[in-house]
């Protein structure tokens, strides 16, 4: 479900479950937990991409309708926001490269890059209030990087923008015109990165995680939000009616 | 000697210059001195917007690297010092009750495109050079990240600096890190007697209380963080691999 491919001195980790628009499930998300963290040891920069169609379509939510319990929810949530948490804290420069949809959870992984590039036609927002769940588990690390506007339309209207007003907004970096360009685009970001001194990178970025990430108890709130509305009433009825 | 900042005062609004433009204006100790001074001097003046320039054709090209070189200037101790100065004097800037404008007229280059950051409003010209390439030579804009951070957003800020490199006038306007932008050079004495004039009209105490309260909602007044950034950015500043990228740039 997560490929890794070491290409010189940069590590390709790429969501591999391209059936489902590569569909997060909590395995996949324990698998990039480790691949991240195994990479920054052995390389100077990171790509994160998606296979097939599009980059990630977020959790997949048809394992959520059929555990009313909520346990897989809980599972999703935790390990989204363990995810996140690594991407920043890692040493090495991460460059996510979102082609056709960022959408949910797959919108939230932005929070943990450092660089994002997308096409121009892509879909991007989080538009899951109207499943009856919060996406307060990645407020803070959304706000550590963008603006608190951007992030409140972003969390809080399930609206999907385009690769072009997001780079307005500041939400992404850069865009390309075909979205399959998008891939060679961040590993040429991500080429220009590891050739830069190692030292000083690291030292850049890790000044930067301290003067605006989000304290760890933040992010730790956003969780406890996200989690406590899960198997409610609301939630399990709406995502249930998904799947009519 | 020539004066290290020229200072005039027309009306409501005074424009400060830095004065080493054989040197495209890079900070040495006795610039950051005189602007120290000037900007001390600011403290107690009555008028209400202050418009910092470069002479000749640079904004500021930064830290004065040959003075950081410690194989030039045999003593480690002058990046400390350098970065400590500059970062009490863009703490001191911050804090000035007059709306501060930067017009830059060229290359406003890493420490000197921090200062702008520092300016609560940018003008300048599609030709001009904006960016933070620090990394490149092996060192860590530790002191102006902050400011860089409440200037574009803490996103836009994380590429503009690990990223390095120089951008043109556009590319700093699309990004925010210009807020007024000239067609060319010619145009930008025009454009930012504008903005200051306009600034001007403001009630000065209205101006003051609204840029004392932004400072005071935004983390500006935090001295801890850009002074704890003075000194990691020195400490990696005197580490072999980024005296080595120094000396290579230097020897080009």
């Amino acid at each position: 479900m997560i490929r890794v491919e070491l290409q010189d001195d940069i590590a390709i980790v790429s969501l591999d479950r391209p059936d489902k628009r590569n569909a997060l499930v909590p395995a996949m998300l324990e698998q990039l937990d480790r691949d991240i963290q195994k990479c920054a040891h052995k390389v100077r920069a990171l790509v994160l991409v998606g296979e097939g169609k599009s980059f990630c379509a977020g959790f997949d939510l048809k394992l959520c309708a059929d555990d009313p319990g909520g346990e897989t929810m809980r599972q999703l949530l935790t390990g989204l926001s363990t995810v996140v948490r690594t991407m920043r804290a890692i040493e090495i420069p991460i460059v996510l490269g979102v082609h056709g949809a960022a959408v949910a959870g797959g919108c939230a992984l932005l929070g943990g890059a450092d660089i994002v590039v997308a096409d121009e036609q892509a879909k991007l927002g989080y538009p899951v209030v109207k499943i009856g769940v919060s996406p307060a588990v990645s407020a803070a690390f959304m706000l550590a990087s963008f603006t608190s506007g951007a992030v409140r339309s972003r969390l809080l209207d399930t609206e999907l923008i385009s690769g072009s007003d997001a780079l307005r907004i500041g939400l992404v970096h850069e865009t390309v015109e075909d979205r399959d360009a998008v891939r060679e685009r961040a590993v040429e970001i991500a080429e220009i990165l590891s050739k830069k001194p190692g030292s000083a990178i690291r030292a850049t970025k890790s000044w930067l995680n301290e003067i605006c990430s989000p304290m760890t108890e933040h992010a730790q709130r956003g969780l406890d939000v996200s989690l406590s509305l899960t198997g409610s009433p609301e939630e399990q009825e709406r995502l249930a009616a998904l799947w009519g | 000697m020539t004066q290290p900042v020229l200072l005039e005062t027309d009306g409501l609004i005074t424009t400060l210059t830095i004065n080493r433009p054989d040197a495209r204006n890079a900070m040495s100790i006795e610039i950051l001195e005189g602007m120290h001074r000037a900007v001390d001097g600011l403290a107690s003046s009555a008028t209400s917007v202050l418009v910092i320039t470069g002479a000749g054709k640079a904004f500021c090209a930064g830290m004065d690297l040959k003075a950081v070189l410690i194989e030039l200037s045999g003593d480690a101790s002058v990046g400390e010092e350098l970065l400590t100065s500059l970062a009490r004097l863009t703490l001191k800037i911050r804090n000035l009750h007059q709306v501060v404008v930067a017009s830059v007229n060229g290359a406003a280059i890493g420490g000197g495109c921090g200062l702008t950051c520092v300016c609560d409003v940018t003008v300048s010209h599609k030709d001009a050079k904006l960016g933070f390439p620090e990394v490149d030579l092996g060192i860590c804009p530790a002191v102006i990240a902050p400011w860089v951070v409440k200037k574009l957003g803490a996103g836009r800020a994380r590429k503009a600096m690990l990223m390095g490199g120089v951008m043109n006038g556009q590319e700093a306007f699309d990004i925010g890190l210009v807020d007024h932008l000239a067609e060319d050079r010619d145009g930008l004495d025009a454009l930012t007697e504008t903005v200051a004039n306009r600034l001007a009209t403001g009630g000065p105490k209205a101006l003051s209380a609204t840029k004392k309260l932004l400072n005071e909602l935004d983390g500006s007044l935090e001295e801890a963080m850009v002074l704890k950034g003075a000194k990691l950015s020195a400490s990696v500043l005197a580490s072999p691999p980024a005296q080595k990228a120094l000396s290579a740039r230097l020897k080009r």
